[in-house]
């Protein structure tokens, strides 16, 4: 397997250069799905814990961007300033919340998302329902990204920093204490790991991680509505984070892409002359539900630990 | 009819219906230690359903009935797939169930398209309060009545509840505690079904509406621990009222937001002494 992260990553950078303009889009979105879930993945597999809110993260990172260049803030230190705000955010509700366990954390996360959802659509400074519009471009230093072959390289550097950042949190004393926390929370707290501690700094990590991907995505798109990160896309990153196998950044990658080029390819298939209109959301809500079923039942590990633990 | 008393009306109609869908969850928890993500779904499958067939010709009355049935089986259905194999961890049927919830989209745009759809309910009003409230209250009513003297009163309700509390005793004493779990499964999919058939006609059902009937229903049913009947319809009951003052003197804007606040405030106030409440 360690053939496939060199391989992985020169397929990155040579792809973009020779995909169409709207196979442009689904690359740049599947890179920004990717960071959230590396995040989420680490979050559930980790600290093995349900999350059903990550979207309100990529969601706070998009709006604080978004907000600030609005109001003039150079574009680099709005784009920084959305992981800093979605990790900030995750510590202050990170505190009362983590105390929370299974069933009561995913509904909790999933209550805080709607909230936040609806505060937003009722906030005029935040553009209420219809959200920002006219966001600028990201420009660093003179250099304007209006391309999407630059976004698609911006995604690349981000999904590789993310994971970087991923691989050496799960490597250091913190991953350990973790894999402790996960395996069994009274014996780490007995061995002196932090626990309290340790599952805030993975979930407030996980939050940065969606939060640079939403502050990506409004300098991308140019506009935000509370729309754009709805409850589904929190599920979807769970597919995606569950599919690939929870714990494993090369799982979550795998599985952001898999399900993202798989929906895609259905979505072509079903968008073909003769197919009904309500073809495309009837195929991918099935194919996300399908999946999700499967390997939850009969691969619990995920496809690539199962792969790592076969070969 | 005053306006305060409007509200409180159309709250304790609202409430019943978080009362119904979170009564689901609880029968179900109970028995099987799953939460069941996909509660919200049996009653948007029974509302659509119900529209179908009130199309087709047939009664009211009857159509309702096929809607909660159609329900039950679907609430089997799931419980089959969530729970059917054995070794699911709950944690593990919570996602499938989840996933459940997504499949049941695909059903729903399938069949009946992704635009919101009602059905005329109980007609006329008295005092400025629709008649269909009122039905809605004596409906959850008696059914919950009924449920609870199932539970209290006959030889299935007592093995099911053998089987909430001790699965492990439960079959030892020749209690088939998978078959439980599936009966339990099919009544908190008649119970979400009910909710489903007898709130559309106040307010439109659309295949997304399930999020926020599971959420609402799980959060009547967190006031008692998701495993206390009684206090899942004062929960829900609460949470009806309140959340129809706060739409009728503050604003419909944060009319759902009530039942988020409320779960959150309840959850992160008992984590405090989770340690004594819960082990797992």
């Amino acid at each position: 397997m360690k053939w496939a992260y060199p391989v992985a990553a020169v397929i990155a950078l040579v792809l973009p250069a020779f995909l169409a303009p709207g196979q442009l889009t689904v690359f740049i979105l599947l890179g920004l799905s990717a960071m959230a879930v590396v995040g989420l993945s680490l979050l559930m597999g980790y600290a093995g814990q349900v999350s059903l809110g990550q979207a309100a993260f990529t969601a706070l990172g998009a709006y604080t961007s978004g907000l600030l260049s609005l109001h003039h803030t150079p574009p680099l230190l709005a784009l920084a300033a959305a992981p800093v705000a979605a990790a900030l955010a995750a510590v202050l509700v990170g505190v009362p919340v983590l105390r929370l366990r299974g069933h009561q954390l995913a509904f909790a996360t999933l209550a805080l998302q709607i909230l936040l959802l609806s505060v937003l659509g009722g906030a005029e400074w935040a553009g209420g329902a219809v959200g920002l519009q006219g966001l600028p471009y990201l420009s660093v230093g003179g250099f304007e990204l209006d391309q999407d072959l630059d976004y698609a390289y911006l995604v690349v550097a981000g999904v590789l920093l993310v994971s970087l950042i991923a691989h050496r949190l799960v490597r250091s004393r913190v991953g350990r204490g973790l894999r402790a926390l996960a395996t069994g929370e009274m014996a780490a707290e007995a061995s002196g790991v932090p626990v309290g501690a340790y599952r805030l700094l993975v979930f407030a990590v996980s939050a940065a991680f969606a939060g640079l991907a939403g502050g990506i995505y409004s300098f991308f798109l140019g506009y935000l509505a509370p729309g754009s990160f709805p409850v589904l896309l929190s599920i979807e990153y769970v597919v995606m984070a569950v599919v690939g196998g929870l714990g494993s950044i090369a799982g979550a990658l795998l599985g952001a892409a898999l399900i993202t080029v798989g929906v895609q390819l259905l979505t072509t298939l079903a968008t073909q002359p003769g197919m009904p209109s309500y073809a495309p959301s009837v195929l991918s809500y099935a194919v996300y539900a399908l999946l999700l079923i499967a390997v939850v039942l009969f691969v619990p590990k995920g496809i690539v630990p199962t792969l790592r633990r076969s070969s | 009819m005053g306006e305060l008393a409007q509200y409180l009306v159309t709250g304790v109609g609202l409430g019943c219906a978080y009362a119904l869908t979170g009564s689901g969850l609880v029968v179900i928890y109970r028995v099987t230690r799953v939460v069941n993500f996909a509660q919200g779904s049996f009653a948007v499958l029974a509302a659509l359903c119900v529209t179908t067939v009130l199309a087709a010709g047939l009664p009211h009355g009857v159509a309702e009935g096929l809607g909660v049935l159609l329900a039950a089986v679907v609430g089997l259905l799931v419980g089959l797939v969530a729970t059917g194999k054995p070794g699911t961890t709950p944690q593990a049927a919570l996602i499938v169930t989840l996933g459940l919830g997504v499949f049941a989209y695909a059903v729903e745009i399938l069949f009946w398209g992704d635009q919101p759809r009602s059905f005329p309910g109980l007609g006329g009003a008295i005092g400025g309060v629709q008649i269909h409230y009122l039905l809605i209250i004596a409906v959850t009513a008696v059914v919950l009545g009924a449920v609870a003297l199932l539970f209290a009163r006959t030889d299935l309700g007592r093995a099911l509840t053998a089987t909430a509390a001790d699965p492990y005793a439960a079959r030892a004493v020749g209690i088939d505690v998978v078959r439980m779990g599936l009966f339990a499964f099919a009544v908190g999919g008649a119970l979400g079904g009910l909710a489903g058939v007898l709130i559309t006609p106040v307010q439109q059902v659309s295949f997304d509406s399930d999020v926020a009937l599971v959420v609402n229903g799980f959060s009547a049913a967190i006031l008692g621990n998701l495993t206390r009947p009684g206090l899942t319809l004062a929960g829900g009951l609460l949470l009806g009222v309140v959340s129809a003052l706060v739409g009728g003197y503050l604003s419909t804007a944060y009319q759902s937001d009530v039942a988020l606040v409320f779960m959150l405030v309840v959850l992160i106030a008992r984590a405090g002494r989770r340690d004594v409440v819960e082990a797992a």
